[in-house]
């Protein structure tokens, strides 16, 4: 026993044997209660569908303000993931925080591809469904210029647009963890290894390829987090908050989306292998992405503790873009809590809204 | 001096936390090896294999029984998504050709002015 225990008071001692019985049978009877609901409820803001063409959704949230920034923030959300990841319940929301921060907000988000939008590749998010949501966007608002954001794979996809139609209306570019330097994605490289993944067979085999192919990499680079994460559960289970959000989170990470085969060929080939956004060589559609091309505001924002994507594999961004404005914030957290964490909106989010607010005038 | 109670949920998580860092410290050098590359590979290989023979096996199991097989309800579901997107897009189609003759746009509710686009950041304001 330690000297601290041997150190409490009676009193003390029983309070804390109150509390930790009172927290048991919480437990007991919340944790039946877990067992037996259904999904948790996500979404916090009013969305209208303002625009669909196959696993493409672009939505816009309804204002809350009556005056806002004339230049409209579209989010892209990264295919493999379903957008409300932004927008998971009041409170803990960061569409929610933009919406009353004055922010015109949309998301191009994704529903699962068919079977016949297996041959989607890389050029029809960036040289299409981004593009054709921009249009939709200037129809709707009036304005011609747009703030892009991307998450991911979304922000990945919103480089590549922007190094493609530079000076085509994007004026500020706003990258959540977002992979540029594809060697520094240290497990997806082991993983999808050269020598010995066979890409074009996976393909052919499963033309849509399913999230449980992806989710295993994440299982693997950190193996012991859904255990542990059940263990920090059953801890909490008489906290009502935690377990909502646990739930909330948990629903989110069950849920991604499987993706086109082509996109996930040219994924692993072009930006896995070769590196080729890094280099200057992406072709896409017979043009080259060319990194030094980007001469508008940049924000990249990347995580400590982010196990998938590291703040070397965003880099690019600060170094190899032609913006002479650009900015890097390095916080705390991991991959998903810049998004979507309750610390982000008390940290985080208010540092987004001071960049971009002068700059969405 | 004073010190800190024992908590034993606090030592029991704080347990857990050691455990879990410890397991994924092992795992990131695991993952870096040739090896490991190689073994999934092939386990990606064989897996794929494996399910398309269980897929067929399963497949004429299900038949004989007069049940729907994951091939058929994945078809359905298909045809559902396909169905959704079109109405969605007549949807829009509608509400944009609504719009253009009472001329508000298509993303405002009925009856909701559309906020001015005039907002400046704080510091500006003051």
């Amino acid at each position: 026993m330690s000297e601290a225990a041997v150190a409490l008071s009676p009193d003390a001692v029983a309070e804390q044997v109150k509390r930790e019985v009172d927290r048991a049978l919480k437990r007991n009877i919340k944790g039946l209660d877990f067992l037996t609901a259904g999904r948790q409820e996500v979404g916090a803001m009013e969305k209208d569908l303002v625009h669909r063409e196959g696993t493409a959704m672009l939505y816009r949230y309804r204002p809350v303000v009556d005056e806002i920034y004339r230049i409209p923030l579209l989010i892209v959300s990264p295919p493999t993931n379903k957008g409300y990841i932004f927008d998971l319940a009041p409170g803990q929301s960061f569409v929610e925080f933009l919406l009353q921060r004055g922010y015109d907000v949309f998301l191009l988000d994704w529903a699962p591809p068919r079977r016949d939008e297996a041959h989607l590749g890389i050029s029809d998010y960036v040289d299409r469904f981004i593009p054709d949501s921009l249009a939709r966007i200037a129809d709707i608002t009036g304005e011609a210029d747009v703030t892009l954001a991307g998450y991911c794979m979304g922000g990945t996809l919103a480089t590549i647009h922007a190094a493609l139609h530079a000076g085509n209306g994007i004026r500020n570019l706003i990258l959540f963890a977002t992979p540029v330097d594809f060697t520094s994605m240290k497990l997806f490289q082991a993983w999808s290894d050269k020598r010995h993944f066979d890409v074009d067979m996976v393909v052919e085999k499963l033309g849509v390829i399913p999230p449980e192919l992806m989710l295993g990499a994440f299982d693997l680079a950190r193996p012991a987090n859904r255990a542990a994460g059940r263990m920090h559960l059953w801890t909490n289970m008489w906290n009502d908050e935690f377990v909502k959000s646990y739930r909330m989170f948990d629903r989110w990470a069950a849920e991604t989306l499987p993706v086109p085969g082509e996109y996930f060929r040219e994924q692993i080939k072009y930006l896995m292998w070769d590196n080729a956004l890094c280099h200057n060589r992406l072709e896409v559609g017979g043009r080259v992405a060319d990194l030094s091309k980007i001469t508008v505001p940049i924000l990249s924002i990347v995580a400590e503790h982010d196990h998938i994507v590291s703040r070397e594999a965003a880099q690019p961004l600060m170094t190899m873009t032609g913006a002479t404005d650009r900015e890097e914030i390095f916080t705390k957290g991991g991959h998903v809590s810049l998004v979507a964490g309750p610390s982000a909106l008390r940290r985080l989010w208010p540092l987004i809204d001071a960049w971009l607010g002068k700059r969405s005038v | 001096m004073t010190e800190k109670p024992f908590d034993p949920v606090a030592a029991w998580q704080d347990m857990v936390q050691k455990w879990e860092h410890e397991i994924n410290t092992w795992s990131n050098k695991m993952t870096e090896s040739e090896q490991f590359s190689a073994v999934m590979g092939q386990a990606t290989k064989v897996s794929l294999v494996a399910q398309r023979a269980f897929a067929e096996q399963m497949e004429g199991l299900l038949r004989s029984m007069n049940l729907p097989s994951k091939a058929q309800v994945d078809a359905l579901a298909e045809r559902l998504d396909a169905i959704e997107d079109s109405i969605d897009r007549l949807r829009l189609a509608i509400e944009a050709q609504n719009a253009g003759t009472s001329g508000s746009s298509t993303a405002t509710p009925a009856n909701t002015p559309a906020p001015r686009r005039t907002r400046k950041p704080p510091q500006e304001k003051a």
